[in-house]
């Protein structure tokens, strides 16, 4: 999958910008505060549809200006396709296909399909299961963009069930109808989560090993809010019929702390290295191996289960590493993949690829191939 | 800004749903071109349909008198209900003329977010119709949204202890969508297809 050519209408810091970005390794060097992640964010919410760094639309859109455009030629083994996302203030998002306009723009999902390492990567390994829940959430719109719609429902089930709870009548009639379709969308997101690990595993453990070199065994498990794990094999049926039952065991401490607390958005995936939580009993280094490993087995499951790989983004990520990581993620970056990979120090970055200069709101060629080290 | 009574009509026409400031625009000085009388007619629909239109007793559609055109007319099946959210909802239903039973607006779907429960709609007069009249099913139209299955959940709790069939449509019509946007023949196979809630 690649991005033959980016143009940008008054998103974030770009007026207008028109990029044709190299099909294979790309280097975007330019000062801080350049442009450099903008340019990636708006490349990633064509995939996502959500910004990476988790703003609202408005934040996206040039200071000053009413809405902004993100276009994109895409292609996928020979087939080439025209999307389009508009982003306004105060507005509905509007999403293009090759010219037409979409009913939803959730329709433009998997048509562009990108992995992203970001600075904050830490993140997922060190803080709280939100983190972890998003990733395997994010994943699973990769693999199956009617994922999206699931998310979307559980989140909007949660949060009727929960003003319920708030508003303080006690109507089990009322409750009982919010469990229902909280429990028949989040069936589906707990079975898609739980197929997602299985896919992942596998790939995190090779991973983890080829950054890291050693003998610990790399793997991803999933705590159930009622405790306990869940059987991977199981349908979202039975996933569905498990929230109920927990939703009605829960219902009085529901009632008095007016709160939803048990369901999916209370699940807890672990990362595990040997055995142990990586969050509590990993080293520093150990936890870092792990971010990077969790990205790199995302864009081999995804490569692997899609049967082409996702376009990589790197935003400023080497210069977090030591040189022994920085030269163990360089060697195990895929081939055949079209790689963004942005810093602002160049001696930072053991990759060769194409080299640009990100500024003053443009990308220019940094004339012919170079080496980044 | 334009003269006076035209940025007015502008400002007033730009409040409606859908419509922008340059459609709002366009509207107006297309009214500033046409014959006076046409102008004039589009007025006074407005004011007219403010004046004389009521909300049917019975179903709680939009009337000219005490009771809908559905509801006057005495050929069509007493038996059945279709109960909507809005009155729009049931001009949708009837274009697919596959239903020939009577309505019931229920005025909206439940929605904590927005303060509206089970009392903020018109479910009693619902149950108090299949008290009163002779009703042997109720077919739930709510909108493919969350809050449209939730309702509909209800409902069917709520009404089949009072010996009712409670079906809801089946799926066919775009998911999270609006009843507004289904076509007809969607809808008609959706009707079709009902399935017991
Ligand atoms: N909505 C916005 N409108 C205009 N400028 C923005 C907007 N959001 C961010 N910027 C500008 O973008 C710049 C940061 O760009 P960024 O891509 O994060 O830089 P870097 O090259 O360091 O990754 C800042 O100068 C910031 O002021
Ligand atoms: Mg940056
Ligand atoms: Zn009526």
């Amino acid at each position: 999958m690649k991005v033959d050519w980016v143009t940008l209408g008054n998103f974030r810091s770009y007026d207008t910008l028109e990029w044709e970005p190299d099909p294979g390794v790309n280097l975007l060097l330019g000062a801080n505060g350049a442009g450099k992640t903008n340019l990636l964010e708006a490349i990633a919410f064509l995939s996502t549809l959500r910004s990476f760094r988790s703003v609202p639309d408005t934040g996206l859109i040039g200071d000053g200006g009413a809405a902004a455009v993100i276009r994109a030629g895409v292609s996928s083994g020979d087939r080439e396709r025209l999307i389009e996302v508009e982003l306004s203030r105060g507005g509905p998002r509007r999403a293009q296909l090759e010219k037409s306009r979409l009913q939803k723009t959730a329709d433009l999902l998997g048509v562009i399909r990108v992995v992203a390492f970001l600075p904050e990567d830490l993140d997922l390994v060190k803080r709280g299961p939100a983190y972890r829940r998003d990733l395997l959430d994010a994943v699973a719109v990769q693999l199956w963009a009617a994922a999206h719609h699931d998310q979307t429902e559980l989140d909007r089930a949660l949060r009727q069930r929960n003003a319920f709870l708030k508003s303080g009548l006690r109507d089990d009639t009322t409750l009982s109808v919010w469990d229902a379709r909280l429990a028949q969308s989040g069936g589906r997101v707990m079975s898609r989560r739980a197929r997602v690990i299985e896919t992942l595993a596998p790939h995190l453990e090779m991973a983890y090993a080829d950054i890291a070199g050693g003998a610990e065994r790399a793997a991803i498990g999933y705590v159930a809010s009622w405790g306990g794990d869940i059987a991977p094999e199981a349908t979202a049926a039975e996933f569905t019929t498990s929230i109920m039952e927990a939703l009605e065991r829960s219902r009085r401490a529901d009632y008095e702390r007016r709160l939803t607390t048990v369901g999916p958005h209370r699940d807890e995936p672990v990362l595990l290295l040997d055995g142990s939580d990586t969050r509590t009993h990993g080293s520093q280094g150990e936890q870092r191996t792990m971010a990077l490993a969790v990205r790199l087995a995302a864009h081999r499951a995804v490569a692997d289960m899609t049967g082409e790989p996702p376009v990589l983004l790197l935003d400023d990520v080497f210069s977090e590493l030591d040189a022994d990581r920085s030269a163990a993620l360089a060697k195990t970056l895929p081939p055949d993949t079209q790689t963004m990979i942005t810093s602002a120090r160049p001696e930072d970055v053991p990759v060769e690829g194409r080299v640009w200069r990100v500024g003053e709101g443009r990308v220019r060629p940094a004339g012919g191939d170079t080496v980044g080290r | 800004m334009f003269e006076g009574p035209v940025q007015r009509l502008i400002d007033e026409m730009a409040r409606l749903p859908g419509i922008g400031q340059k459609t709002a625009q366009r509207l107006a000085f297309h009214l500033l071109s046409v014959e006076e009388a046409d102008a004039r007619r589009l007025a006074a629909a407005i004011g007219d349909m403010r004046d004389q239109v009521s909300v049917c007793e019975r179903c709680f559609n939009v009337a000219s008198g005490d009771l809908c055109g559905i509801c006057r007319d005495t050929r069509r099946d007493q038996s059945i209900l279709c109960v909507v959210e809005r009155p729009q909802d049931i001009v949708v239903v009837e274009r697919s003329q596959e239903f020939r039973g009577l309505y019931h607006v229920l005025g909206g779907s439940l929605s904590p977010i927005n303060g509206i429960g089970p009392g903020q709609l018109r479910i009693g007069e619902l149950t108090d119709r299949i008290g009163r009249e002779e009703i042997a099913e109720i077919i739930v139209a709510t909108n493919p949204t969350i809050e449209g299955d939730a309702t509909a959940m209800y409902l069917a709790r709520e009404l089949k202890p009072l010996g009712v069939r409670v079906t809801r449509l089946a799926s066919g019509l775009p998911v999270g969508g609006d009843l507004d946007y289904a076509d007809e023949l969607t809808l008609g196979r959706a009707l079709a297809g009902r399935m017991e809630l």
